[in-house]
């Protein structure tokens, strides 16, 4: 993350700011900033999305490929993330300085989206043993301003609601080699169910309560967060640590039941405004980068 | 082996045979076992952890070192003296812990290549994040202190091990710590918790439950300090509902507790050792001395 350089005043002043109630922004302890979501900014991915959360700017990209399966799970599809930490963001990621950090969000999202409750790999085979769809979800952080792992999780949500795999008519096996008939219309598609994904939702603990939604100044005052996937279904899929500081077992506990009285707001929430961007259809109005 | 950042290694075209073994599904074995008698395969009980065996010093060349052996799960860890940061020009007022967490190519069953993938760089950050609220960082202000810990053979549980025994390799380095860090794993599938699991109970962990009363499942590694009551890590993959996480917790801890103790003894017997050795060295100079005049 940037170094941000804040005097110990300042650092104070957050700190008894939280304890309060408050925080630098107004917000409460509890409230995310304003979100903007767009899908669809992408002309060649099969699916895209643009997430901007106050400062922090993510751009997801789907693409689907053909691939063979892993010989121990043959009626699986694969997913692959990768997490692009350019040096757009900051000059800190400039070269290989944001590689770690992108291992470690990339890594977050794979082991939330491991169990076959969250996403059912099974919907992107196409012919068990030799061929299935294998979709490569690139992230790109654009622009840093603290709260990476909330914002990119629900940028991939979004682009993957997003996401359209063609349609296989038939596939064959024609003497070792797979031959495949995809329907002849480009708008003949399927599309994925990302019902059960699961948004990563990071508590920041400073002092002795946790707040949602850290900035960067914020995330210098603390001493460790904690980050929950969780599901529509209230499900929990991956939790980790991040920072340098440890919690009591009592703490964790609290932490962990208001991560998911929140992951479930922001998962209707961001489903409510997919739905609403698809309902306005062709009417939509694309800003893509313009604003 | 150190990673080559600038190859790219080509996909392998080589997989493990056992996937041409009929009937080769273990983990209808395993649910069967537990249904008869509440007990596992090995015989234990749902929430018995298996024996464990810890030394320190067992690496010469190292600053500190230690060896835990648990059932058939074995870890060994060098802990190597403060270095400077490579690639880091500007001050730290903290020092830095930088760990790395191997499987051996021969541990797991299928054989795993020299380039760490991502599980185990993965691991290797839970390693580290376990141990850093541990280390009195300011201690060694731009300095780095490395820790490496590979698995020599994986019968599950390997990471909670690996977090045991670099700890006891810091404190037999002389790093200064505020306090000893244990860990623990425990895996869930349905309704039922395994406290300690074998890598094939792992393996059924990663796995949905067919239809039953619960879906949970999953693997839960945690680390934690007994002496402050701090949790030092809690890492959690699969899918479970809140209850059965939080529930979690206060199991991990009891055994965290368990473990503690042995940590405890081994340092106590590794210092005691060294006393001793120091007293004998004294005694022999002064022996020679009345020789030589």
């Amino acid at each position: 993350m940037a170094e941000i350089l804040l005097s110990e005043a300042e650092k104070t002043f957050i700190l008894h700011g939280v304890e309060e109630g408050f925080r630098c922004d107004g917000r409460m302890r509890l409230d995310y900033r304003p979100m903007e979501v767009e899908t669809d900014v992408v002309s060649h991915a099969s699916g895209s999305a643009r997430l901007r959360l106050a400062n922090t700017d993510i751009l997801v990209g789907v693409k689907t490929e053909i691939d063979t399966p892993y010989p121990e799970r043959p009626r699986e599809g694969k997913i692959e993330f990768f997490v692009d930490c350019s040096a757009n963001a900051t000059p800190a990621f400039e070269g290989r300085g944001g590689e770690e950090l992108g291992t470690e969000i990339s890594n977050s999202l794979a082991t939330a989206y491991q169990s076959s409750q969250t996403f059912d790999l099974t919907a992107l085979c196409i012919l068990p043993g030799q061929q299935c769809w294998k979709l490569y979800i690139d992230i790109l952080i654009l622009e840093c301003g603290g709260n990476l792992f909330d914002a990119v999780s629900l940028a991939v949500k979004a682009a993957l609601h997003n996401t359209r795999v063609p349609k296989v008519k038939g596939a064959c096996l024609d003497g070792g080699t797979v031959d495949l008939q995809l329907s002849d219309d480009p708008y003949d598609c399927c599309r994925l169910d990302v019902s059960d994904a699961p948004c990563l939702v990071t508590l920041c603990k400073i002092g002795d309560h946790c707040v949602v939604d850290p900035t960067a100044e914020e995330e210098t005052c603390s001493s460790g967060s904690v980050v929950i996937a969780i599901t529509e279904k209230s499900l929990v899929t991956s939790v980790f640590k991040t920072g340098v500081g440890s919690f009591h077992p009592q703490t964790l506990i609290d932490i962990l039941k208001v991560g998911q009285t929140i992951g479930l707001s922001v998962n209707k929430a961001l489903r409510a405004a997919l739905l609403e961007e698809e309902q306005q259809g062709r009417k939509k109005e694309c800003f893509g980068f313009l604003k | 082996m150190a990673p080559d950042n600038r190859r790219l290694q080509g996909p392998e075209s080589t997989f493990s045979y056992t996937l041409y073994i009929p009937n080769n599904r273990t983990d209808h074995n395993v649910v069967e076992q537990i249904s008869s008698d509440e007990r596992r395969k090995d015989g234990r009980k749902l929430n018995e952890q298996r024996r464990i065996y810890v030394k320190t010093g067992v690496v010469s060349q190292a600053k500190g070192s230690a060896y835990i052996e648990q059932s058939n799960t074995k870890v060994v860890c060098s802990v190597f003296d403060p270095r400077e940061i490579p690639r880091k020009s500007g001050y730290s007022v903290n020092g830095e812990l930088y760990c790395e967490f191997k499987f051996a190519p021969f541990s797991c069953i299928q054989w795993r290549s020299h380039q760490p993938d991502a599980f185990e760089k993965e691991c290797s950050l839970i390693l580290r994040r376990s141990l850093e609220p541990a280390v009195c960082r300011h201690e060694f202000p731009n300095f780095q202190v490395d820790v490496y810990a590979l698995v020599l053979e994986n019968d599950g549980s390997a990471l909670a091990a690996a977090i045991t025994c670099a700890a006891l390799a810091l404190a037999d380095a002389s790093v200064p710590m505020y306090d000893l860090v244990v860990a623990a794993t425990l895996g869930v599938h349905g309704d039922k918790k395994f406290m300690d699991p074998t890598v094939e109970e792992e393996s059924l962990c990663n796995i949905l439950p067919p239809d039953g009363r619960s879906r949970n499942h999953g693997i839960i590694t945690a680390a934690f300090s007994p002496a402050h009551q701090q949790m030092s890590e809690f890492a959690q993959s699969g899918a479970m509902d809140i209850d059965c996480a939080t529930s979690s917790i206060q199991l991990l801890r009891e055994a965290c507790e368990s473990i503690y103790l042995l940590s405890q003894q081994c340092l106590l017997k590794g210092v005691t050792k060294m006393l001793k050795k120091k007293q004998k060295e004294i005694k022999l100079d002064l022996s020679s001395d009345r020789i030589a005049c």
